[in-house]
């Protein structure tokens, strides 16, 4: 096992048992998800402000 | 028990192949990418913790026992099935569904332009004014009235059946229907931009939605949602001594992780009129474009191009125009700037690229900031590339 990697599971370790059963069933709902886009864009037109309206 | 147990066994049997393949811990959040939809994702400590965990066991009984839970079956069910879920949506690929095929037609060449772009020299054929006030007046300050015998790139924009089309010396770039065309838009100056820079798009690791500014040392990346005075600051700091480097769209390519020169001239909208004309001499005199009569008129402000044409980022600022606020900068974190940042910027989906973002990401420092006073904003962002250059 790598150092990293076992410094990661310590880490993990102490996160889970400071967490707890409450916590852990809050932690699961902290997050973003975050999707780029799939091909370059200038800035979006303002709402009204788009001259094929 | 059996049953029940089987049942969140389920959760433990579907996981495979979800786990995100690139994981970097930002201060107290990991970053995670998934290399199936390019997504990523802003978690937790602890959310990685029982992340790691559930994709480790190998059934309830091992998670249960690491997460040292007392047997509640119901909680752990809902951790499971959240987890999978949250698995699930990160590996989603939406398939951008709407490309079209046209062939090219030169019947469409009503209007032509000439550019000379960084030496090259550049044509670009319209079908009508409505087409070409979306592209011409971004670059109208780089037109040649001399028509060179040949140009080194020629573009074609024409509307077809209501897609507005983007050919690149006659071979179709992009199709999109015509209300979305800030991504003809997007895809034109990021041709022009691969032109000038001799690139091809697998050169690239993102186009930011961003602007950025140098003082010809380090560069700068200001990001904001619409409206927050992104532009209207590069173009006070850009009266204050300093280069803008992109407005707009900011290329980061890959062979360096340098940010490089996007030759557009700036937008403003007429709510900054006010603010930039103490100190822009000739803001009268720009073109103003309306494109319809229930919205506010733009300009498109050229400045100086900046010596070189790529410069090292070093920070990301995320910027906050509201009137009468103190000028205040502070360090953010990668959640904030993520989520302003991502949804709005093309990054590349290769593997070898994510990571290459990761990284450089792990080297910019985030602020944020928030102002309305021109000359202590720009005492702060100049004290702050002091502070960037030494480091």
């Amino acid at each position: 096992m790598s150092k990293k990697t076992h410094t990661e599971k310590i880490t993990r370790k102490d996160a889970i048992k400071k967490m707890g059963k409450y916590a852990a069933l809050t932690a699961v709902g902290t997050f973003v998800i975050l999707n780029p886009l799939k091909a370059q864009s200038t800035s979006p037109p303002d709402a009204g402000g788009n001259p094929f309206d | 028990m059996q049953v029940e147990i089987h049942s969140i066994n389920f959760f433990f049997t579907l996981k495979n192949d979800l786990a995100p393949t690139y994981a970097y811990k930002f201060g107290e959040e990991w970053v995670l990418w998934y290399a199936k939809s390019n997504n990523y994702s802003v978690v937790s400590l602890h959310f990685k913790a029982l992340l790691d965990t559930y994709l480790e066991s190998k059934d309830i009984e091992e998670f249960q026992q690491t997460l040292q839970l007392k047997s509640v079956a119901s909680n752990l069910k809902q951790i499971g099935s959240a987890l999978l879920q949250y698995l699930e949506h990160c590996n989603t690929v939406v398939s951008d569904a709407n490309e079209r095929h046209y062939d090219y037609n030169p019947a469409n060449q009503k209007i032509s332009r000439h550019y000379l772009i960084s030496g090259k020299y550049i044509e670009v054929n319209f079908d009508s004014q409505l087409v070409e006030q979306l592209f011409h007046p971004a670059l109208a300050y780089l037109e040649v009235t001399h028509k060179k015998h040949s140009a080194d790139t020629q573009f074609d924009i024409y509307l077809e059946n209501n897609d507005l089309c983007l050919f690149k010396n006659k071979a179709l770039i992009k199709a999109s229907y015509k209300k979305d065309y800030h991504f003809i838009q997007g895809k034109f100056i990021f041709e022009i931009i691969n032109t000038i820079h001799d690139k091809k798009a697998l050169d690239w690791l993102a186009t930011f939605h961003g602007s950025t500014i140098t003082n010809g040392v380090n560069a700068i990346l200001l990001i904001g949602n619409s409206g927050k005075g992104k532009s209207t600051l590069s173009s006070l700091l850009a009266s204050h001594g300093f280069y803008i480097l992109a407005d707009d769209v900011t290329p980061l390519g890959c062979d360096n992780q340098n940010l490089y020169y996007n030759p557009s001239a700036v937008s403003v909208k007429s709510g900054a009129f006010k603010v930039l004309k103490p100190y822009i001499q000739n803001l009268d005199d720009l073109a103003t474009i309306s494109f319809n009569t229930t919205k506010g008129a733009l300009k498109y402000i050229p400045f100086p191009k900046p010596k070189d044409n790529q410069y090292p980022c070093s920070a990301i600022i995320m910027v906050n125009y509201a009137a009468d606020s103190e000028t205040e900068l502070e360090k953010t974190d990668i959640k904030t700037v993520l989520e302003v940042l991502i949804s709005e910027s093309w990054l590349s989906p290769n593997p070898k690229h994510a990571k290459q973002l990761l990284d450089w990401l792990q080297s910019i420092a985030l602020y944020q900031l928030h102002y309305s006073d021109t000359a202590s904003v720009v005492d702060t962002i100049s004290h702050l590339f002091k502070t960037l250059d030494h480091k």
